[in-house]
C-alpha cells in the first residue's frame, strides 16, 4: 500500500505539536458557529473563518479589537459584558440574543461562554460560541403563527355556531314568551278600561290610566317585532334574480332618503339567480342600507351599493368556509357613516343589541337579516372603522337553474293587486309572479271596477297595499261588496296602522289582513285561505 | 239575558272579561280549555261565544267549528295572542274558519264590547 506508506512518510516529517495545531485550526475554521477566545481586557485574541466571514474581514483585522470595537459599545455595555463577566467568575453562560452582523444583517444566535484555561484555576481567557440560529427561530415563528391562525379559524366557527344557536333560541323564546305576555297585557289593558269608566274623564287618575293604555301599546309593538323575528324561519323560496330586488330597493331609498344622502351603485352583473324569497331580500337590503343612512347621522354621506358575481372558490379562501356553493352573488353595502368599534362589531348581529336611544329600535333588524341570509344559504360579513364608516358583504349562492320558475298550472289564478309605494309593490309582483300567479297591476283603484265587471278578466282575488292614497280603495271595496261582488280581498297593511287590523277584518271588507313586513309564505297562506 | 261564554285559559284575562261583559247585563259562562268548552256547550243559553286561539285540550280553531256545528247561529269572536306564527295569521285563519271577529290580545275591551252589541243586535232582528 504505497498511499499510506506515503501519509505516514509525510506525517512523520510534521512535528506532533504542528499536526494538533493543524488539525484544530481545520476543525476551528469549518465550525458553522463564529468561534472567539477572549481575554480580560473584553479583547478578541483569536477568531476563526466563520466570525471572519460574518463581518465581512479578515482575521488580522478583529483580533486585537475589543467586543465594543467589534458590536458597538452600547451593545456591549448593554447585552455581552455581564454574561463575560459571569462567565469570568467561572460559569458556563448560554443564552439567546438577536445582533446585527455586518453580513447579514440582524440574525438570532445562542451564544455560549465558556471559562478557559479551566485547570490553571485562573480564568485568563473564555471561549465564545455563537451558533446562527435564524432560521430555526423562523421555523417556530412560523409554526406558532400557524397554530394562532388555526386557533383563530377555530374561535370564528365556534363564534359563528354560537350566534346561529343563540338566535335559534331567541326565536323559539320569542315565539313562546309573546302569546304569554300578550295575556298578561290584556288583562291589564281590560282592567284599565274598567276604571276609566269608573273615573271621571277630567281627573288625573283618568289621565294616569291613559298612561298605563300607553305602556301596554308600546309592550305591545315590542312583542310585535319580536313575533317577527321568530315567524321569518320559514321561508317560502322562488328563483330570483338578486339585481331586480337590489334596483329595486335602491329606488326605494332614493325616493326616501334625506338630501344628505348620496346613493351610488356600481352594478356588475345583471344576472344573478337565487333561491329566495323577494320579499325578505328586499328587506335584508332595505335594512341595511336604513342602517347605513342611520350611520350618517344627518352628515353629508355616500352610500355605494354593488353587486358582482363570484367564484365560489374565492368565497371558500375568503370565508373559510368549507362547504361552498359553485357560485355567489356578493353584495356590499358601503357607508362614510360613523363606523364601529371592534368591541361592538362582534354583536351586532345578537337580537336586541342595539346601539340607539331606548324606544328608537328593537335591536332585531340586523338579527333577522342575519337569520333570513344564513336560512338562504348565504353569508354576511361586516368590516368596520370608527369615524371612517361601515362596509357590510352579502353572499348570497347562485341558483343551479338560472330561469325564472316555469309553474304552469291548469289555470292561473288572477289577482288584482292594487299598488301602494311603486318598488315595494314591484318586489310582491315579482315575487308573486315567480310564485306561478298571473297579476294585473294597478296603481289606482279605479280600473278595479272595470275589471270586476268584465267576465273575461275578472280577477279571483284583490290584493291591495295599504298606502295613504289607497284608502279611496277601502270605500271602493266596500261599495263593491255591497253591489254583490264576491272576491276576496286581501290587505297588506302597515305595521303602525295594526290598531286597526280588527277593523279592517271585522267590517268585513277583507277576508285575510296581513302585516308587512310581509314574506311570501304568508301572502301564499292567506291567498289559499281566501281562494277556496 | 243573552249568554256569553268565555273560553279562555288564562285565568286573569277570563276574570277581566267576566267583569266587563257582567257590566251590561250579559249571562256569563266560562271554561277553562277547548275541550271543557265543547262538552259543556249548552246551545240554549250561549248566543256568543268569545274563545282564545291556543289553549291546552282542544284549541280555539276547534272550539269554533264544533260550535258551529252544535249551532250554526252562534256569534263566535276569536282573540288570540300569537304565538310562532303571529297574531296575524292564526286570526286570519279563525276569520276564515268562520268567526265573526277576531281581536290580536291586547285589544280594547270596550271595542269589543261594541261588536257584541252589534253581533246580537243581528242575532235579534
Amino acid at each position: 500500500m504505497n498511499s499510506g506508506k506515503d501519509i505516514s512518510e509525510n506525517d512523520d516529517s510534521m512535528s506532533f505539536l504542528s499536526r494538533e495545531k493543524y488539525f484544530a485550526d481545520h476543525i476551528l475554521n469549518n465550525s458553522r458557529s463564529m468561534i472567539s477566545v477572549i481575554n480580560r481586557d473584553y479583547v478578541y485574541e483569536k477568531v476563526n473563518t466563520t466570525f471572519c466571514k460574518a463581518h465581512k474581514g479578515l482575521a488580522e483585522y478583529i483580533v486585537g479589537k475589543t467586543l465594543g470595537d467589534v458590536w458597538g459599545q452600547e451593545t456591549f455595555r448593554n447585552s455581552i459584558k455581564q454574561n463575560i463577566d459571569k462567565c469570568f467568575s467561572g460559569a458556563t453562560v448560554k443564552y439567546e440574543a438577536s445582533f446585527t452582523v455586518p453580513q447579514a444583517g440582524r440574525r438570532y444566535f445562542e451564544v455560549v461562554f465558556r471559562p478557559f484555561p479551566v485547570e490553571s484555576g485562573e480564568i485568563t481567557h473564555l471561549l465564545a460560541e455563537t451558533f446562527d440560529i435564524t432560521d430555526l427561530k423562523l421555523s417556530e415563528k412560523i409554526a406558532i403563527e400557524k397554530e394562532e391562525e388555526f386557533k383563530r379559524m377555530e374561535q370564528m366557527l365556534e363564534d359563528r355556531l354560537l350566534q346561529a344557536q343563540k338566535l335559534e333560541t331567541i326565536g323559539a323564546l320569542a315565539g313562546g314568551i309573546a302569546h304569554d305576555f300578550n295575556n298578561i297585557l290584556a288583562t291589564i289593558s281590560g282592567y284599565s278600561e274598567l276604571l276609566q269608566e269608573d273615573l271621571p274623564k277630567t281627573s288625573a287618575s283618568y289621565q294616569k290610566v291613559t298612561k298605563i293604555q300607553t305602556a301596554v301599546s308600546k309592550a305591545r309593538s315590542l312583542i310585535n317585532q319580536m313575533l317577527t323575528f321568530s315567524r321569518q324561519v320559514e321561508q317560502e323560496k322562488v328563483t330570483v334574480n338578486v339585481y331586480e330586488v337590489l334596483k329595486e330597493t335602491i329606488g326605494f331609498i332614493k325616493s326616501a332618503a334625506p338630501d344628505n344622502v348620496t346613493v351610488r351603485s356600481n352594478i356588475r352583473s345583471k344576472n344573478a339567480f337565487v333561491f329566495a324569497d323577494p320579499t325578505q331580500l328586499f328587506r335584508v337590503f332595505l335594512n341595511l342600507m336604513t342602517n347605513a343612512i342611520q350611520a350618517l347621522e344627518e352628515r353629508e354621506g355616500i352610500i355605494s351599493v354593488s353587486l358582482k358575481n363570484v367564484s365560489g372558490k374565492s368565497v371558500r379562501d375568503e370565508l373559510n368556509k368549507m362547504i361552498v356553493a359553485d357560485e355567489y352573488v356578493l353584495v356590499t353595502f358601503r357607508d362614510t357613516g360613523r363606523g364601529m368599534d371592534p368591541s361592538l362589531l362582534r354583536r351586532i348581529f345578537e337580537p336586541f343589541f342595539t346601539t340607539r336611544d331606548i324606544g328608537k329600535g328593537s335591536g332585531l333588524g340586523l338579527s333577522v337579516v342575519h337569520g333570513i341570509i344564513t336560512e338562504m344559504g348565504g353569508e354576511i360579513l361586516v368590516s368596520s372603522e370608527k369615524d371612517k364608516g361601515s362596509v357590510f358583504y352579502v353572499y348570497l349562492p347562485i341558483s343551479a337553474e338560472s330561469a325564472k320558475a316555469n309553474i304552469i298550472s291548469e289555470k292561473r289564478k288572477r289577482i288584482f293587486l292594487i299598488m301602494g309605494n311603486k318598488h315595494e309593490s314591484r318586489i310582491l309582483s315579482l315575487a308573486l309572479e315567480s310564485a306561478g300567479y298571473e297579476l294585473i297591476l294597478s296603481s289606482s283603484p279605479k280600473n278595479l271596477a272595470d275589471a270586476v265587471s268584465d267576465r273575461n278578466s275578472q280577477p279571483d282575488l284583490i290584493i291591495f297595499m295599504s298606502d295613504a292614497e289607497n284608502i279611496k280603495a277601502v270605500n271602493l271595496l266596500d261599495a263593491l261588496q255591497k253591489s254583490g261582488s264576491e272576491i276576496p280581498c286581501i290587505i297588506i297593511d302597515d305595521p303602525d296602522h295594526d290598531i286597526h287590523e280588527e277593523n279592517f277584518l271585522n267590517s268585513g271588507i277583507v277576508s285575510q289582513h296581513i302585516i308587512k313586513p310581509v314574506s311570501l309564505k304568508e301572502i301564499k297562506d292567506a291567498i289559499q285561505m281566501s281562494i277556496k | 239575558m243573552p249568554g256569553i261564554l268565555i273560553v279562555e285559559d288564562d285565568t286573569e284575562l277570563r276574570e277581566m272579561l267576566k267583569v266587563s261583559f257582567s257590566r251590561r247585563k250579559y249571562t256569563i259562562l266560562e271554561a277553562g280549555n277547548g275541550k271543557d268548552a265543547i262538552t259543556h256547550f249548552k246551545p240554549g243559553v250561549t248566543d256568543l261565544v268569545v274563545t282564545d286561539l291556543i289553549m291546552p285540550e282542544e284549541d280555539g280553531l276547534k272550539v269554533i267549528m264544533k260550535l258551529r256545528e252544535i249551532k250554526p247561529s252562534i256569534k263566535i269572536i276569536a282573540i288570540s295572542g300569537g304565538g310562532k306564527a303571529g297574531p296575524g295569521s292564526y286570526l286570519n285563519l279563525a276569520k276564515a274558519l268562520g268567526a265573526d271577529a277576531v281581536y290580536s290580545k291586547p285589544f280594547s275591551v270596550n271595542d269589543m264590547i261594541l261588536k257584541i252589541e252589534e253581533l246580537l243586535n243581528v242575532e235579534q232582528q
